[in-house]
């Protein structure tokens, strides 16, 4: 077992060294302005390192303090990246007006159905309740995150690179860290350390996926906003082009029904 | 325990593999109204169907057996088939085209219609599901030749409706900041 853990303490440092490269990264390209959700997520978990890094060596790793710092700077990196998502997503569709108004309800749609499903499958042990807890939100920001792609590729909505790998890296992890949360509801003796460890391969795969990106970002990868359309010309566009495609279908239900009757 | 293990990981799966269908890039893409517009007063290949339609009539290859010409009749079958196929695909490519341009119109307006949005996607299934069902028919050699009669007497109106529909979008273009849209 020795071994084991003392890879996670390299992965530990490695992850804590990648953190540092991409917060550099986001001040050398004045990013902390165009995220400052994202940037304060990453500042935070540079903080939760060092805060958990230190409880551990002064109550020992083992210890019933280190594990309530542990988990309670856990809950406030996973509000932190709640933030940092829900700031993709402004940032993605906010600008057409339109839809955000229309998909953010049924974002929050989605999120709630998340959560009421994966509370509704969680264990009722109090051991593990935090687990579930942080199974849930995690299964919520990988849902949401899907959802916005789901939007932005049905209405064809141009997404910054930035912007688009900063969601693939934070549901890529969110969506590990809900196998991993299942594998240790199973077998959490057997898996103790080995699901520290997959946690921070997985979290360490982000990180490289999002230093890339800000490495690769430039201004103009900004998108100009779309220009408006009055609402009634919407309104009266949308019903012709529904009617369009309700006679379309009508057309085919026709030509189908006749073949049934020649059939 | 070992159902929610199994659950989890698949729905977590399941939304990786949705993500990764989300992001990659579109086959087709509009950018604009104007090419919507563009692509709307494109001219149809309906407007040639009534005389493809005369070609198709029952009574030929009825009168190609008649003469002992079997051979010949199997061959006009087989073009019927290929020609319903190819209106098939003609139908489904105008009703992409329009369900781009509501999609660009939601894009550019200040506020969406839950209502028209779900019209749109409940359309949409059912045309996907007719179009599947007809074309797999069509493979398995079930003809519709009567059904051609009726898509005939359709044609024309259908030619006129997306004429007007093309020319009433361009109206609105023209009159609202048209030349700003993304």
């Amino acid at each position: 077992m020795l071994p084991l853990l003392a890879l996670r303490n390299v992965f530990w440092a490695l992850s804590t060294i990648l953190e540092v490269v991409l917060l550099l990264f986001l001040v050398r390209r004045h990013l902390h302005r165009a995220v400052p959700a994202f940037f304060a997520y990453v500042v935070l978990v540079i903080l939760q390192s060092a805060v958990v890094a230190s409880s551990f060596a002064f109550f020992g790793a083992s210890s019933e303090p280190a594990f309530r710092i542990a988990w309670g700077s856990q809950a406030v990196i996973v509000v932190a990246r709640w933030f940092a998502v829900m700031e993709i997503a402004k940032k993605t569709l906010a600008q057409y007006t339109g839809i955000w108004a229309f998909t953010s309800r049924l974002l929050i749609l989605v999120t709630a159905l998340m959560l009421l499903y994966s509370i509704g499958f969680s264990g009722s042990r109090m051991s593990l309740l935090i687990l579930n807890a942080h199974r849930s939100v995690e299964l919520c920001i990988a849902g949401l995150i899907v959802a916005i792609f789901v939007f932005v590729r049905y209405y064809r909505v141009p997404v910054n690179p930035l912007q688009r790998t900063l969601a693939v890296g934070f549901c890529l992890y969110s969506s590990f860290s809900v196998i991993n949360d299942s594998l240790y509801e199973k077998w959490r003796l057997a898996v103790g350390s080995l699901w520290n460890y997959l946690d921070m391969l997985t979290f360490i795969a982000s990180l490289i996926l999002w230093i890339q990106a800000v490495r690769a970002y430039s201004v103009s990868q900004e998108q100009i906003g779309p220009a408006a359309l009055p609402s009634d010309t919407y309104g009266e566009l949308s019903r012709k082009l529904n009617s369009r495609l309700d006679l379309l279908n009508q057309r085919l239900e026709r030509f189908f029904r006749s073949q049934d009757l020649r059939s | 325990m070992t159902t929610s293990l199994f659950l989890f990981s698949l729905i977590a799966v399941v939304l990786v593999l949705l993500l990764a269908w989300a992001i990659r890039p579109a086959k087709r893409q509009l950018v604009s109204v104007d090419d919507v517009l563009d692509a709307l007063s494109e001219r149809r290949h309906y407007a040639r169907l009534p005389q493809i339609l005369q070609s198709l009539r029952p009574e030929d290859p009825d009168y190609l057996h008649s003469r002992g010409q079997d051979q010949l009749a199997v061959r006009l079958r087989r073009e019927r088939k290929r020609i319903a196929l190819r209106y098939l695909n003609d139908l489904s490519d105008e009703y992409h085209l329009l369900l781009e341009a509501s999609r660009i119109l939601a894009r550019v307006a200040p506020e969406v219609s839950a209502m028209d949005e779900f019209a749109r996607l409940r359309s949409n299934l059912r045309f996907t599901l007719y179009c599947r069902y007809l074309r797999w028919r069509l493979w398995l050699g079930l003809q519709p030749w009567d059904a051609f009669g009726i898509l005939s007497d359709m044609e024309g109106e259908m030619t006129l409706q997306l004429e007007m529909a093309s020319s009433r979008l361009g109206e609105q273009a023209a009159v609202s900041p048209g030349s700003r849209y993304p």
